[in-house]
């Protein structure tokens, strides 16, 4: 077996006839952060939603080639996608709480996976769910308030603590600074470089900055293709392909 | 000639609605004459250029029809309303000075009087007695009541000589009122002819005119509502005031007894409202209890399970049920679910158990009513589940959640506010719902606890007091309005809060 | 809280997943019997429909041939007791009838009468109804009488048979022999369609007829007054109405009447249209009001969803080359929303036609039901009922034989339903519209 976390081979996507990923290879290693950049409808947020199979909620999508997780298939028939979601967090572009109190949105995962035994075990876990979310401090007086009523940077933190209270061990994040103001934008950048120490993460990006601050290996997507793939520092100093150039220059996208 | 004579007699003396429709008819026809003259008169004006012409030809004919329409149709409204207040006005005053000693409230003297005088109207009508034979005729020598009754019309009490007179008085008013109106509501139209033809010629600006009356259309079609909920307020608050006067408020909110005497013959009744309403309450709930997990349970799989199959099949056989009318619910429920209850809880049924007598009961009325409520809960909460966005879906499936728990921890928590609203408007519904309680869940009043009992309900009874053969101005008949009082209260609350609620809910996710 | 990983091996389910998947197949198993529900009670309903409303389109007749010479029509006309010769003849004709097909059966002339009534005073009528049928042979189709109706339905059996003078047991063999030889059959029962509300003893005479003529015209009112009525209203509210109070006064009160229980129009047409303005009691130009106003609502809320599907440009772009408001209205927006207006208004029409509360308490029930309007005023202003209370006055009545004409009513006012429908949903089809 190979260090990689989540190895992509010969990934092809389809929505109805339209082939939205075409032969996407990709090896994400484990305490990393891995950005996937490219214009707008380049397949990013779709190959990325492939790797904990949200797509299996959109009746029309088709996934083919293999995505292994710890060498394992995650599309072979036995696999349990809630089990596998549960290994594989997500984290979504506008923050999206549930209308429920911010103890009950990170306690939800932890209840529904049964990965606590007592109502001390849940506190426990939704208390270090908060801290590494950067959140404790701010949530620590208002658990039971609700948290829609966070401001839009606390929401997806609160977010991303309801997403690492299940103990992943990949955190997907799509686009998760799109909806924030640049101060929220950094909080997060900076909770993702901690979130390294133990997760591997993948994020989706629209700003190049954003990748080039927060990643150590950079994917660019084209068109449904994985055009380069390596070190973030390389792709944007000496990129190979002329597409990522003509991209991170500003000439495309 | 004589055709002539007839259609004018029509017109003027003939029966309330005869005269109305045929004043109607004029009005509609004089309006269709004026369009035709009125556009002919700008042409002319212009010499048959209708480029002079400030507006297209159109709009003179029109400004003189809606000239003739707008004024004698808003009069006429105004007569319609004005006329009965006015005679029962000037009744009322013929009476003061006679009533008081006897302690019965001149409304209800005045009432009799209105029925004697449609009761004379019903025998001229049939040819029985002329108008002058009616005006010779005296309470003394003439037992009126057996008179009216020979043409199928029921009084109450004998008709007292005050009655008759009154009843004449009233007669004479009506026939008076309706000559008139025919005449004014005609000179009306006429004069709105001739003002509006006149001032036909082409600098005339018909268009900004035209369009002014049609926005004032227009405006007193929107009041129609308006006007729709003032009626039903004033016909029930009036007659629940007169019934009020005959029988204590309190007897009637607090008693737990419902039992009229028949045609107000057998002494006493007591008119009880708990037993109904209770009947009620017991009712909608069981039908609540079949509607709304088979409403949400459907909604939920319509929403978020079914394939496209499923949904092209199972939407429309959801819209069937809702299209069904209530009348079929309800033989329905008495021709076959009671039976088949019967047979399952009565005596030496299915289960061996001897629950049910009868096959019209609470559980009968309930658990039809209950389907019939399936579609209504089904597809408002299928509105108000697709109104929960698809980023909390997406949320919860990322935390690895499977779809049950999605639904039943997220999505069921953020719609249950509308959902509840959803159920409140079914309730009101319930409550409101007539004909399947009139078939199918029996006559008699009780405060019982158990649902293979016939019970009774305040749209069953408002049914049965009405159409009874009571006369109009007893207690047993008068107290159907006490009972739609509290039944449009009852549902009017439910109805603003929920609508209130769903509003609210919808906003929040707009 | 474990460090050690919870999910081994992706591949293998844990007991707590496995818990939780058979959760969701039950979960979503509820969904699946609560349609189920659903779709057996209109499966047991439909077919309770058919089975029990399809006998009232059959009605059981004795067919016979009767040759009646001038002689024996002069003879009997002369006579005192004329009905009792007119029966004697009859039996003759019978009797010769069961000789010529060699049917051998003992019966009297009682006994006839007890199955067919009074045939005497039935062919009377008819030869001096028709006096060229004298002479030539003419078929009668006799209609049975109600307990022998029973008997050929299966309502009557010989065990449930008391005699009496409605019928006795014996008689039920010669039923069996005539219905054998084919002299009682069952044929379409036209009358049912076309004929009035009968006496409450006689559930075979009654028919559906005058009260769908009563439904007509209820229809025609509130199409004529709740159509320009309720699109006047929505065109004003939607296109035209100020942001004030008196606006949202309107609105309240629309949404809020859509759910006022209909007994309450009833009671509004009682004491307003009735009581109040002297209209007549039980004339289908009230219970065409009342509906009018309980159909409004649905009308209104129909006609604003279809003025708010045209959009806004169309409205801009009339403005644009100096129409008017109104005109922009007028000419543009209203043509367009047209087939979703109609297609509202016919599902509202739909609901009216069903309804049966507040016409009961307007004295539209089913007995005054007993003769057709002769003209267009009666049919507005005389005394008649409608489909849904006619079904709900023969569904009170004791006689058992009126449920069969209930059933029957409900398939001809489901048929109604069924059309009506069909033509809204056409109509949508056709001139569905997408911007």
């Amino acid at each position: 077996m190979t260090d990689y976390k989540i190895s992509a081979k010969d990934v092809q996507v389809y929505y109805g006839d339209n082939h939205a990923i075409k032969d996407v290879n990709v090896d994400i290693e484990d305490k990393t952060v891995t950005a996937f950049i490219g214009p707008s409808g380049c397949g990013k947020s779709t190959f990325l939603r492939c790797l904990n199979r949200m797509n299996d909620t959109i009746d029309i999508c088709r996934v083919q080639g293999d995505i292994l997780l710890d060498g394992e298939d995650i599309y072979d028939p036995a696999v349990d996608p809630v089990q596998l979601r549960a290994k594989v967090g997500m984290v979504f572009q506008k923050p999206n709480p549930f209308p429920k109190s911010i103890y009950d949105n990170v306690a939800y995962g932890p209840k529904i996976h049964g990965l606590a035994r007592t109502k001390a075990e849940l506190d426990e876990i939704v208390e270090k769910s908060l801290r590494k979310a950067a959140l404790w401090t701010e949530a620590k007086d208002r658990l039971h308030s609700p948290g829609t009523g966070l401001s839009g940077g606390q929401q997806q933190r609160l977010c991303i603590a309801r997403a690492i209270a299940t103990s992943p061990e990949v955190l997907l994040m799509d686009e998760p600074c799109s909806a924030l103001d640049p101060i929220a934008t950094a909080q997060v950048e900076e909770l993702i470089d901690e979130l390294r120490q133990s997760y591997s993460v993948v994020i989706v990006t629209h700003s190049m900055q954003q990748a080039a601050r927060v990643s150590q290996k950079t994917a660019f997507f084209h068109l449904g293709n994985l055009v380069e793939f390596g070190e973030t520092d390389k792709i944007f100093t000496n990129p190979e392909d002329p597409r990522t150039e003509s991209y991170i220059s500003g000439r495309i996208g | 000639m004589g055709r002539l004579n007839q259609f004018l007699g029509l017109l003027l003396g003939g029966t309330t609605a005869m005269s109305l429709l045929l004043t109607v008819i004029l009005v509609l026809a004089l309006s269709a004459i004026g369009y035709v003259m009125g556009t002919h008169r700008a042409l002319r004006s212009a010499s048959g250029d209708q480029r002079l012409l400030h507006s297209l030809k159109g709009y003179y004919g029109q400004n003189v029809a809606l000239s003739v329409f707008v004024p004698s149709a808003i009069l006429l409204v105004i007569w319609l309303v004005a006329q009965p207040l006015f005679i029962n006005q000037s009744v009322s005053g013929l009476i003061a000075d006679q009533v008081g000693a006897e302690g019965v409230s001149s409304a209800l003297i005045v009432q009799d009087m209105r029925r004697v005088a449609d009761g004379l109207d019903v025998v001229v009508a049939q040819g029985v007695l002329s108008d002058d034979a009616i005006a010779a005729l005296d309470a003394e020598s003439t037992n009126i009541r057996d008179v009216l009754a020979g043409v199928g019309v029921a009084v109450g009490s004998d008709v007292t000589q005050l009655t008759l007179d009154g009843a004449r008085h009233y007669r004479a008013l009506a026939t008076t009122g309706n000559v008139l109106r025919g005449f004014v509501v005609l000179a009306v139209a006429l004069a709105g002819f001739a003002v509006a033809l006149r001032r036909t010629n082409k600098d005339y600006r018909a268009r900004n005119v035209v369009e002014r009356g049609v926005l004032v259309l227009l405006f007193s079609a929107a009041t129609v509502a308006v006007l729709t909920t003032v009626g039903i307020v004033f016909s029930l608050i009036f007659n629940t005031i007169d019934f009020f006067q005959t029988y204590p408020a309190a007897d009637f909110f607090f008693g737990t007894r419902w039992e009229p005497s028949f045609s107000g013959r057998g002494g006493a009744s007591d008119l009880g409202f708990l037993p109904l309403i209770w009947g009620t309450m017991f009712i909608s709930i069981i039908s609540l209890i079949v509607a709304v997990p088979l409403g949400l349970f459907s909604a939920i799989y319509l929403s978020e399970y079914a394939s496209d199959r499923v949904r092209a099949f199972a939407k429309p056989m959801l819209e069937i049920l809702a299209g069904i009318p209530t009348i079929v619910y309800g033989l329905f429920a008495l021709l076959t679910v009671g039976p088949l209850l019967v047979n399952a809880f009565g005596n030496g049924g299915l289960f061996g158990v001897n629950w049910m007598s009868g096959g019209t009961a609470a559980i009968t009325a309930g658990s039809v009513m209950g389907i019939m409520l399936i579609p209504f809960v089904s597809s408002l909460s299928d509105d108000i589940i697709n109104a929960v966005p698809q980023a909390m879906r997406d949320g919860s499936y990322g935390l690895g959640a499977t779809q049950s728990e999605t639904i039943r921890q997220v999505i069921l928590p953020a719609a249950l506010p509308g959902i509840v609203g959803a159920i409140l408007l079914a309730a009101s519904r319930a409550i409101g719902e007539t004909m399947i309680v009139v078939l199918g869940a029996g006559a008699a009043a009780s405060l019982s606890l158990n649902p293979f009992e016939a019970m009774t309900t305040v749209t069953a009874k408002i049914v049965s007091q009405l159409t009874g053969d009571g006369e109009f101005n007893s207690p047993e008949t008068m107290v159907a309005f006490a009972l739609g009082m509290t039944l449009f209260v009852i549902t009017l609350c439910l109805n603003v809060f929920a609508l209130y609620i769903v509003r609210k809910y919808r906003e929040q996710y707009d | 809280m474990t460090d050690t990983p919870k999910f081994t091996s992706l591949k293998v389910q844990d007991p707590h997943t496995k818990n939780r998947n058979a959760a969701e197949k039950r979960f979503r198993s509820y969904g699946i019997i609560a349609l189920a529900i659903g779709g057996l009670f209109l499966a047991a309903l439909t077919f309770t429909i058919l089975k029990s409303g399809l006998p009232a389109f059959t009605q059981y007749v004795m067919k016979l041939d009767v040759t009646l010479s001038q002689e024996q029509f002069d003879d009997a006309e002369s006579q005192l007791l004329k009905t009792a010769v007119y029966r004697d003849i009859f039996v003759d004709n019978f009797a010769a009838q069961l000789d010529a097909q060699g049917v051998d059966v003992a019966y009297d002339a009682a006994a006839l009468e007890r199955m067919l009534g009074k045939v005497g005073g039935d062919i009377r009528a008819h030869y001096r109804e028709n006096p060229n049928d004298i002479g030539v042979p003419t078929t009668f189709q006799l209609q049975l009488s109600s307990r022998v109706e029973g008997y050929f339905r299966g309502r009557v059996t010989r065990d449930t048979l008391v005699d009496s003078r409605f019928l006795e047991k014996a008689d039920l063999d010669v039923v069996d022999v005539l219905r054998d030889a084919g002299l009682m059959t069952g044929r379409f029962n036209w009358a049912f369609l076309t004929g009035t509300d009968s006496g409450v003893d006689n559930p075979g005479g009654a028919g559906i007829g005058a009260s769908v003529i009563g439904s007509f015209f209820m229809m025609l009112v509130v199409l004529f007054l709740s159509l320009p009525i309720g699109v006047a209203a929505s065109i004003y509210l939607e296109e035209f109405a100020p942001k004030n109070r008196f606006t949202d006064l309107v609105e309240v009160n629309i949404s809020n009447l859509a759910a006022v229980p209909s007994i309450v129009f009833g009671i509004l047409g009682l004491s307003v249209f009735i009581q109040f303005m002297h209209l007549p009691q039980s004339a289908p130009l009230v219970g065409g009001l009342v509906l009018t106003l309980m159909t409004l609502p649905t009308i209104i809320i129909s006609t604003r969803a279809s003025l708010k599907s045209v959009p806004p440009s169309i409205r801009d772009a009339a403005l644009g080359i100096g129409a008017s408001k109104m005109q922009s209205v007028f000419h543009h927006v209203l043509p367009l929303a047209m087939p979703g207006i109609l297609t509202g208004t016919i599902i509202g029409l739909a609901q009216a036609l069903g309804e049966t509360a507040p016409l009961l308490l307007i004295g539209m029930v089913g007995f005054v039901a007993r003769e057709f309007p002769d003209g267009v005023a009666a049919g507005f202003l005389d005394p008649n009922s409608a489909m849904p209370a006619q079904i709900y006055t023969w569904a009170a009545r004791a006689d058992v034989g009126f449920y069969e004409k209930a059933w029957g009513g409900i398939i001809v006012l489901l048929v109604f339903l069924l059309l009506m429908n069909a033509i809204a949903i056409f109509l949508r089809k056709k001139f569905e519209r997408r911007w």
